[in-house]
């Protein structure tokens, strides 16, 4: 179990917060650029940060702690290897660095870099060195290291943010198996809601330093706290409007065309632009003064400035 | 503005053994907006060269509204482009960027004059005109090199190289739709060029798609979609890709395999498939119900279905389910031979 | 994070040796220039303070002066000399060539011949007797004698510091050149811009990098040179050619006047800080806006 007591995490906030990484859970911290989610992990593993707080690790206050020997590792952004060592080498720097308090003989740290690079698909690359593999290699090899060292606690700040989006897609799947057959605390960062889906046990929704709302991923986004955590959730965004002066709010793919069965609301939308990958589309116009946009399945192709029906039902609206 | 025609077009560079390009045709209609969507290693990269100029074809001929530019450079041939990132002139400001191209070709100072007015409005790039580059945003950059490719009245055709790379994310749909509707506007044949779907298919008229230095199919983006050639199209255009299972598991003499989009299935207690739930990927919900991706297990390889989560509990995964394969497209040699309804 | 500061603390230990070797070879000596430079100092043990006369004394003194404008004249001619040469020769360089490191390093040598040597070099390759130069110079039915004719001797003087420092200038601007990405060129060329636009418009604002630093290196490098005119004209004929240096190794080892010879030290320092700081506020505040 791992604790955050009293988490500070930007200077310009007042908010402090408390919040538990259960054992074996992927807890996915969503948030929007500078909301702190970069901090926290940097906290976590004991980095300089602005962030202050209490971190404990089975009780234990990881500050007594020398922060090379803190049992944290993590994968960043931007592809972090070592530039002169091969992969195999690379994924056998965290083993061979505990060898020297011998702890490891070469044999199973071989074997153990086999097993490592068979589960991140760069078995075949073992000697290349870095510069020679792909974006996505890369960051397998991160991962691959990472791993390697068997920390209690694993973070990842946007590990994949940086990779193309078939990449992504394939890789993030790959992620959730190789995460949950550990007992590790994986803290997983990202700015994407379909991360907290696809990955996460858990979501925390960060904004501007302050914790907004914790729990399973389904959780959060079917009753979310404020119209804040909403939005976080939603992708693209949430579409707001006001009913007896109060404000309302519906997630995009809960807009449709008037054709669609169980609608009982109709907006009138001035198409702007849409957007479609073949297997859903994205519709982007002006409803009651507000941009909105609506997502559904299949390709849909609509000309701007044409004028749309759309519809919701009543029990997706969300107030607050 | 012009017709673009390639005949036959083929590409080795020197001293390599194996054509990059061979035996390629397309056309693309005077006024059009084409996309060309491939994987990286597609030769997408050389096509583009080609088109631009800077390479020459090895084999086969280009034509520009019927005339052959094959051998003639990308200023020779009035072609303009956009580059992944803004490329600008950045000690000039942007009036002088957008009008640097017209006063190379020798306009009039009022054509000049007029021109930028009239590019201005299109963009709306009205108050920049006065800024330096450095003093924009990426958006606002990408978006003055669009000018600057559009300022000659007399382009005949833009490329367009993956021109949202930069731009942020959750604002690419502005600058694409900005783009359709200047391309629309002025009547510019455009070739964008792409390895991400979202893009061609909403930018394009047609879409063409590229692999292993050949086009595998030209269309609609909705005939692409639904009704691909080959089966790289339809594994390589949708989120997911396409689910291909051999023919004879749905009753099908005809052909090898059948591919089948996860929207096309949905589960059943009488399918005709049956497999092991793998994974489950929430997308969102439906009045409370979850819905997203499913990934089954079956005697026929992965597939993934599109719809609502029969149940949310954990133990869903690895219980036994059946899909209903509702239409799908038959290959052979995974070249298309014809569709099936399944109802 | 209080229990972390002791480790950050110990990292300053790290930058001690730094702080050490810039006392020593830096602040200390100017301080110790800077004190002699207010006092009289007849011997060792004998000392007066006189306040602010040395300086007084310096900008006064018409050898101070001339030595002065002469400095001024000979680093603004081979400023002007090296920097479009420099980047005319960076252009001609080919980028992707199997001879681009072979071109490189010849083009490297002339920097990694010690001062003197230069000096030595020139003076016979200049000698109107028997050297290569100014014998063909001779040759050619051209009077050339640069031990006895001033503007010869300076003509001398700015071939051999451009001979020197120019490679200097060309490989920062190849370097500059070669960061500049190749769709920058293919977009000039479509929008139909001529050889010198794309010189004007493409590469010169993507150079001003390393050409700012390219400038203040030799306008400082230049404003201290000793050793080569040392070795090549000793300064002459007559004082044509004694730049500020030389005017003061003169006077602090060749006379002792080690009080006006600190003033003028730091009189000079003072000066080559500001044309530096001058050249680089100007430059970057037209960056700016």
């Amino acid at each position: 179990m791992l604790e955050l007591v009293g988490a500070h995490l930007q200077t310009e906030s007042q908010a402090e917060f408390d919040h538990q990484f259960a054992p074996g859970q992927i807890t996915v911290v969503l948030g929007a650029n500078q909301s702190g989610k970069t901090n926290l992990c940097r906290l976590v593993a004991g980095q300089n940060s602005r962030a202050r707080g209490q971190v404990l690790l089975d009780g234990i206050d990881l500050k007594t702690v020398d922060p090379r020997k803190r049992p944290v590792s993590m994968v960043y952004q931007a592809f972090v290897n070592y530039p002169n060592l091969t992969v195999a080498q690379n994924i056998a720097s965290p083993l061979l660095a505990r060898r020297g308090q011998g702890m490891m003989d070469k044999k199973t740290v071989a074997a153990r870099v086999d097993e490592l690079a068979h589960k991140l698909q760069i078995h075949s690359l073992l000697s290349r060195l870095p510069h020679e593999l792909s974006g996505g290699q890369q960051q397998r090899l991160a991962i691959a290291r990472a791993l390697a060292k068997q920390a209690p606690v694993l973070l990842l700040d946007e590990p994949l943010v940086n990779l193309d989006f078939k990449l992504r897609e394939a890789l993030e799947i790959e992620l959730r198996e190789l995460l949950r057959e550990t007992n590790t605390i994986v803290i997983y960062t990202s700015s994407d809601p379909r991360d907290a889906f696809t990955l996460g046990d858990e979501v925390l929704l960060l904004a501007a330093g302050e914790k907004l709302q914790a729990g399973a991923p389904l959780d959060v986004y079917l009753r979310p706290q404020s119209l804040a955590a909403m939005q976080l959730m939603a992708d693209p965004g949430v579409n707001k409007f006001e009913r007896d002066s109060r404000i309302c709010a519906l997630r995009p793919e809960h807009l449709r065309t008037v054709t669609d069965t169980g609608i009982d609301m109709t907006f009138d939308m001035q198409v702007s632009a849409f957007e479609t990958n073949g297997s859903e589309s994205f519709v982007h116009g002006e409803v009651e003064g507000a941009q909105w946009v609506m997502r559904c399945d299949g390709m849909l192709r609509i000309s701007p400035g044409q004028h749309l029906k759309i519809g919701a039902s009543a029990s997706d609206v969300v107030q607050f | 503005m012009a017709a673009v025609d390639l005949q036959q077009i083929g590409f080795t560079y020197p001293g390599a053994t194996e054509a990059t390009l061979s035996d390629l045709n397309l056309s693309v209609a005077d006024g059009e907006a084409h996309a060309l969507l491939g994987a990286s290693g597609a030769g997408k990269t050389t096509l583009l060269n080609l088109l631009s100029g800077i390479l020459h074809p090895t084999n086969g001929q280009l034509h520009f509204n019927g005339e052959d530019v094959s051998q003639l450079s990308g200023r020779a041939r009035n072609v303009a482009q956009v580059f992944q990132f803004p490329v600008l002139y950045e000690s000039l400001n942007v009036s002088e960027n957008l009008a640097f191209p017209l006063r190379n070709s020798g306009f009039a100072r009022q054509v000049i004059d007029e021109r930028v007015t009239y590019i201005c409005d299109e963009l709306e790039l009205g108050q920049l005109l006065e800024q330096k580059p450095r003093a924009l945003s990426l958006f606002q950059k990408q978006l003055v090199a669009v000018g600057k490719a559009l300022a000659r009245p007399d382009v005949s055709l833009v490329l367009l190289d993956e021109p949202l790379t930069a731009v942020e994310p959750k604002i690419k749909w502005q600058l694409r739709q900005t783009l359709r509707r200047v391309q629309a506007d002025l009547q510019v044949t455009m070739i964008y060029v792409t390895h991400d779907q979202t893009e061609a298919l909403t930018f394009a008229d047609r879409v063409s798609i590229l692999a292993a230095g050949g086009i595998l199919q030209t269309d609609t983006p909705e005939v692409v979609y639904q009704s691909p050639q080959h089966e790289f199209v339809g594994h390589f255009v949708g989120s997911p890709g396409m689910n291909f299972v051999a023919a004879d598991a749905l009753s099908v003499s005809t052909a090898q395999r059948i591919g089948f989009r996860p929207e096309w299935a949905q589960l059943s207690n009488a399918g005709q498939l049956s497999g092991t739930l793998q994974r489950v990927r929430i997308e969102g919900a439906q009045q409370g119900q979850p819905a997203g991706l499913m990934v089954l297990d079956t005697a026929h390889g992965e597939v993934v279905v599109r719809g609502q989560l029969p149940d949310v509990q954990d133990r869903l995964i690895g219980s036994q389910l059946q899909v209903q394969v509702l239409r799908g497209v038959a290959f052979t040699n995974e070249q298309q031979v014809g569709s099936h309804e399944f109802v | 994070m209080s229990s972390f500061r002791p480790q950050n603390n110990r990292a300053w230990l790290g930058v001690l040796p730094v702080v050490l070797i810039v006392a020593f070879s830096a602040v200390i000596p100017l301080m110790t220039v800077v004190n002699y430079s207010v006092q009289d100092i007849l011997d060792f043990n004998t000392r007066f303070f006189v306040g602010l006369q040395w300086y007084e004394q310096t900008l006064n003194d018409p050898r101070f002066i001339e030595a002065f404008l002469r400095q001024v004249a000979f680093s603004l001619t081979i400023l002007t000399i090296q920097i479009p040469l420099g980047i005319w020769v960076a252009k001609g360089i080919p980028q992707n060539s199997r001879m681009t490191p072979l071109i490189l390093v010849v083009l490297a040598m002339p920097l990694l011949i010690p001062w003197n040597v230069v000096g030595t070099i020139w003076q016979i390759f200049a000698r109107p007797d028997i050297g290569l130069l100014g014998v063909t110079i001779n040759a050619l039915g051209i009077t050339y004698n640069y031990t006895s004719d001033p503007l010869h001797a300076w003509i001398t003087l700015v071939m051999m510091d451009v001979w020197h420092w120019t490679s200097l200038v060309a490989l920062l601007a190849f370097a500059g050149l070669t960061s500049i990405p190749q769709p920058f060129y293919q977009a000039a060329e479509l929008d139909g811009a001529n050889r010198w636009q794309m010189f004007r418009y493409v590469e010169l604002p993507r150079l001003r990098g390393v050409l700012i630093i390219a400038v203040l290196l030799r306008l400082m490098d230049s404003f201290m040179i000793y050793t080569e005119p040392f070795v090549l004209t000793g300064g002459g004929p007559g004082n044509a050619t004694t730049l500020l240096s030389q005017h003061l190794a003169t006077m602090a080892v060749g006379q002792f006047d080690l009080g006006p010879a600190a003033a003028f030290s730091v009189i000079y320092f003072l000066f080559i800080l500001l044309f530096c700081w001058l050249f680089y506020s100007s430059v970057v505040a037209r960056n700016e806006d």
